[in-house]
């Protein structure tokens, strides 16, 4: 079940954080989604793979903490997109179909001529597709 | 655009530009050379990511959709910016698309060989399912008419001006498709009818759909400007 989703921009400034948990935690969603960008600056810079030749780069699992799993996804544009899940097994094709639908919402929200680029999204057709998303992905997971 | 065979170097200085001159003057004018006509034949039609393919078998060069809507959307923004009121900005867009519809009408009729139309409701069907199908790709319904027949509304499902959009608080007052309403009623102008235009229905503003409203102010006989006994 999907805690949290977040978009950062390629100077690490939020754009998006969305909690879909009842509980006012969304401090702790903050302080999550912030120490993950330090694991993803970690892998851009040290790759894995000498040629890393996907440009939009699926990074998977970045670390388990606590109850949650937090995967990354990064965009050729360096816009990061950030889940937090408290589910304890979740497929990767789960995942990547949701980061896919997740990024055309995002492609779409960014198209808006009033949209400022590198500022808060505050679309609200944006938001109302994410949470689709979710609870698309809570429906797939569980039935 | 130059008029007439390409002019020497030394009188491009001294050459004012050309007016856009009324349709029935423009017949006595000299003719326009061929490379306008292929200037204009690279933007004729819009055609969105579905149909590209079957698109690219026609001779005809087309861009793409999402272009045009981010152009345009671009267009508006810097509107915006430059003019700040949204009042002006409207005012702005129906100027802006009446130049564009006065210069459209020519194009249209040269390309969709359609007759002489015999009263205002023909004239309505013609711009709902020729016109806006040739130039925006999207057929619109006509409806309301009202009892004399000199009023009707032009209803759009669809408008490829608007994809992706989403009006911001404070700008609740623009009509960001204005430079539609601005055309049809420039391009009415040129065949000698005077029209007023107004928005019933925006999607923007949250309706399920676009409703102009077109009046038929009056019809203007052409008049040449050159006396037949002079």
């Amino acid at each position: 079940m999907i805690a949290s989703v977040a978009v950062v921009g390629h100077q690490n400034n939020p754009l998006y954080l969305q909690s879909f948990t009842n509980a006012n935690d969304a401090l702790k969603l903050h302080h999550i989604v912030h120490c993950s960008l330090d694991v993803i600056d970690e892998r851009v810079n040290n790759p894995k793979r000498s040629v890393s030749t996907l440009n939009e780069s699926y990074l998977g699992l970045l670390y388990p903490t606590e109850s949650y799993k937090v995967y990354g996804y990064l965009s050729n544009t360096k816009a990061k997109f950030l889940v937090v899940t408290t589910d304890l097994d979740v497929k990767d094709a789960d995942i990547r179909s949701f980061f896919r639908r997740f990024h055309a919402a995002y492609v779409d929200a960014v198209s808006n001529p009033f949209h400022v680029p590198e500022k808060k999204i505050v679309s609200r057709t944006f938001a109302q597709r994410v949470s689709g998303i979710v609870k698309a992905f809570a429906a797939g997971t569980n039935g | 655009m130059a008029a007439g065979p390409r002019p020497r170097k030394s009188f491009l200085r001294h050459e004012k530009p050309r007016r856009a001159t009324r349709r029935s003057e423009r017949r006595m004018a000299p003719l326009v050379p061929k490379s306008g006509d292929a200037i204009f034949a690279s933007i004729d039609r819009v055609v969105g990511p579905m149909n590209t393919a079957e698109a690219s078998t026609k001779s005809e060069a087309l861009i793409n959709a999402e272009l045009f809507t981010l152009t345009y959307g671009a267009m508006v923004r810097q509107l915006l910016t430059d003019l700040e009121e949204v009042d002006v900005v409207n005012k702005q867009l129906d100027q802006m698309g009446y130049n564009i519809g006065v210069r459209l009408i020519d194009e249209f009729l040269a390309k969709s060989n359609v007759s002489r139309c015999v009263d205002f409701k023909e004239t309505a069907d013609v711009i709902a399912k020729v016109g806006l199908k040739m130039f925006l790709g999207v057929t619109a319904s006509v409806s309301n008419w009202d009892p004399e027949g000199s009023s009707f509304s032009l209803v759009l499902d669809d408008n490829p001006l608007v994809d992706f959009v989403e009006l911001p608080d404070t700008f609740q007052g623009l009509h960001y498709c204005n430079i539609l309403s601005g055309v049809i009623r420039g391009a009415l102008e040129m065949v000698s009818m005077k029209t007023e235009i107004t928005w019933i229905r925006d999607m923007l503003h949250g309706d399920d759909a676009y409703e102009l409203r077109v009046k038929l102010l009056k019809q203007i006989p052409e008049e040449y400007p050159y006396k037949d006994d002079e």
